[in-house]
């Protein structure tokens, strides 16, 4: 064996030695590597972003590496690199729900001084509540995302019906327009059991005053929720307005059949409104767009999604990933990415930004929209709680349990999740 | 002396096959019924051993119950049809003369393609709306969005995709057939369903026994074809055990009752193995 030793040295040497070369910093200078999801198209303008950035930080070089678009796929990459301590990473982009998860597991570094509070008011406080966890602020609002209603223009007009305010005026006119319209579905919107559902169902549940979770209690079993959630089935099984196979329908298939001119309203995300803007959209110039309804008595809100910047815990260089962070967060570069992605600011100055406004007039209407929307339930366990509402509204949608049992069964396994954890 | 050192010998050329072996099946196999027997997960601080509370916990959870459920009703209805399908199947190319290798790629076709690509493939055939299943049947059914409906769904594309592995498996196994039994057969004037029923489908039985393992093995595992066409949905109607045990590992992070799963994933597959190696036993007796 011993003589074996110092050749194995050798080509352990060899192959590890040429890698040290390639990948290894030239000394005197900190690379930092920046793991985000795909972003939309060329990768060119966030590139230019950070090339600035490498100019204005002399010895700080920034890699940026992509992955997969998939929420679930980027969350599962993160999770078990972290879980690892992997420093493979120093700065990462966090979706809304997962900062309390993370920040929980002790993965993310307290981000104080690069949010500290006098500066908080500058961004839409959804998201600020989305990355405070026990009182302290774990990542800085990068984009932000929020539920709207999309309707047709033209179809409202002639049939001379006010764009809904609540949701019961919605599932009239929707009635009351496919009743002349054969052909056309009345409301689409994202039924599949995933985690589109529930930001689908919260909407419904707050515009009615409801809640899952308060102050850490399970407050979801109650008369709001339920009613709230009935109206939901009901669109599809007594108001007969929604498509059975909203079952089985995600953002893109109900943008489809609204962006082919086959739907009256549709809930989705702002990236739609890009889509039906392309004179080549069969909906071209007949789509408005607001914020969802409410019920009687409650008012309008939307889920809130989008991407926070955070430091990995066991970075090597956290001052520069910081320095980072503060940078790609600044106005200047989100208002850079904003013109060259379409991506919506976290930061509300931006919002009166006239250069931006004049490349994005819709920004101006997102604006209230992104004021009023709220995080999911905050909990370090937010992805247990979500599978569990996953299951329970779906058998409500599919027509399976009454809104009752099923919010009965979930408040029981949201209790267990809480108490087990605590 | 002589005889003995060469009977050592062997159990030493064993040594390197049997190491890499128990590095990667026998050390993975051990560590997940470990992290079953623990606490373990990054939110909860530092893991704990906890002994059987995870399989208590997974006797009363009835998300387990209903994913077993799925999983055994998967993989009966599939493995049956495909056996029947594929033995039709390859009777029929064996009876073939002329064009055979084109039957055999094309047949192939389904078995080759990636099942995450065929599961998407699928996915846009059921759609509701747009799909070409409904518009040439000129029917509205929900496919992958009615509780009724979605496993089946998912085992025709199973069907589909697996069937041709059945059918080449037992197809080797028909030509592997003595013809002096066939021709004697004909002597006796035995008609044609006595020969299918008295001397191939007997003849046939190992392979057919083969076939089954494979296919039973797989169809416990199935993961990638549900995980593309729903994801486990509408209302849990398609969580099979791997889809239940990947939310609970891999999203939710549990990483030892998550192992709990996976070892009942293994459980399962283990006891389908064992009976029908006792069938095999039988069969080849």
């Amino acid at each position: 064996m011993s003589r074996w030793a110092p050749a194995l040295l050798l080509a352990c040497a060899a192959v590890l030695l040429p890698a040290c070369d390639a990948d290894g910093p030239t000394p005197g200078s900190t690379v930092v590597v920046f793991k985000h999801g795909k972003l939309f198209g060329d990768a060119a303008p966030l590139r230019a972003l950070l090339d600035e950035f490498e100019r204005l930080h002399p010895g700080i070089m920034v890699r940026d590496e992509t992955l997969p678009a998939g929420s679930d796929e980027q969350h599962q990459f993160y999770a078990i690199n972290l879980q690892a301590n992997s420093p493979a990473f120093d700065v990462l982009a966090v979706d809304v729900i997962w900062v309390a998860e993370f920040a929980h597991a002790g993965w993310l570094h307290e981000l104080a001084l690069e949010l500290p509070p006098q500066e908080r008011s500058a961004f839409f406080p959804g998201p600020i509540e989305a990355v405070t966890h026990q009182g302290r602020v774990y990542a800085v609002p990068w984009f932000v995302d929020a539920g709207l209603l999309y309707y047709r223009k033209d179809l409202l007009e002639k049939h001379a019906f006010p764009v809904p305010r609540t949701w019961d005026e919605l599932a009239r006119t929707a009635q009351a327009v496919m009743a002349r319209e054969p052909g056309i579905a009345g409301f689409v919107w994202q039924g599949k059991q995933y985690e589109g559902l529930v930001c689908n169902a919260l909407e419904y549940m707050w515009s009615n005053g409801g809640e899952v979770l308060s102050a850490g209690r399970v407050v979801l079993d109650t008369p709001r929720n339920r009613e709230a959630l009935a109206f939901m089935a009901d669109l599809v099984h007594r108001y007969r307005v929604t498509p059975a196979s909203v079952t089985s329908a995600t953002e893109e298939p109900s943008r489809h059949v609204f962006g082919q001119g086959r739907a009256l309203f549709l809930r989705n995300w702002p990236y739609a409104w890009r889509l039906f803007q392309d004179p080549r959209s069969r909906v071209y110039g007949k789509v408005g767009v607001t914020l969802l309804p409410h019920f009687e008595g409650g008012a309008s809100a939307a889920t809130l999604g989008g991407w926070q910047l955070a430091v990995n815990r066991h970075s090597r260089y956290p001052e520069a990933g910081r320095k980072l962070v503060r940078y790609l967060a600044s106005v200047p570069a989100q208002k850079r990415l904003a013109l060259a992605y379409g991506f919506q600011p976290a930061r509300v100055a931006l919002y009166r930004d006239p250069e931006l406004l004049a490349a994005q007039p819709f920004l101006a209407t997102l604006e209230r929209v992104f004021a009023a929307a709220r995080p999911r339930p905050v909990t370090p366990y937010y992805v247990r709680v979500s599978q569990v509402l996953q299951s329970e509204l779906s058998a409500i949608v599919a027509g399976l349990k009454t809104p009752e049992a099923a919010l009965a069964a979930a408040a029981r396994k949201l209790r267990e999740i809480l108490a087990d954890e605590a | 002396m002589k005889l003995e050192r060469e009977l050592d010998r062997p159990l030493w050329y064993l040594l390197p096959g049997g190491l890499l072996l128990a590095a990667v099946t026998l050390f993975p196999l051990g560590y997940v019924l470990w992290l079953s027997l623990q606490r373990h997960s990054p939110l909860h601080g530092p893991p704990r051993f906890i002994g059987l509370d995870n399989y208590l916990r997974l006797a009363a959870d009835e998300r387990f119950w209903n994913a077993l459920w799925n999983t055994v009703y998967f993989a009966a209805v599939s493995v049956a049809l495909e056996l029947v399908l594929g033995l039709v199947i390859a009777l029929m190319i064996e009876r073939t003369s002329r064009g055979r290798a084109l039957f055999y790629g094309v047949i192939l076709l389904p078995w080759a393609v990636p099942t995450a690509v065929s599961a998407r493939m699928w996915e846009w055939m059921y759609d509701a709306q747009i799909g070409v299943l409904n518009y040439l049947a000129g029917v509205h059914v929900n496919w992958l969005g009615s509780p009724g409906w979605a496993l089946n769904a998912a085992i025709a594309m199973d069907v589909w995709k697996s069937t041709p592995f059945v059918a080449l498996l037992l197809l080797a196994g028909l030509q592997s057939i003595p013809r002096d039994v066939y021709r004697a057969a004909a002597v006796d004037g035995a008609s044609g369903w006595t020969v299918l029923a008295r001397i191939t489908l007997p003849l046939l039985a190992p392979v057919m026994l083969v076939a089954l393992v494979f296919r039973t093995i797989d169809a416990f595992r199935v993961f990638d074809s549900i995980y593309v066409l729903t994801g486990g949905g509408p209302a849990d109607s398609t969580e099979t055990l791997s889809i239940y045990a990947y939310k609970v590992l891999f999203q939710g992070l549990e990483f030892g009752y998550g192992s709990a799963l996976a070892v009942s994933v293994f459980v399962c597959v283990a006891l389908a193995a064992l009976c029908y190696a006792q069938l095999m036993r039988k069969a080849l007796r």
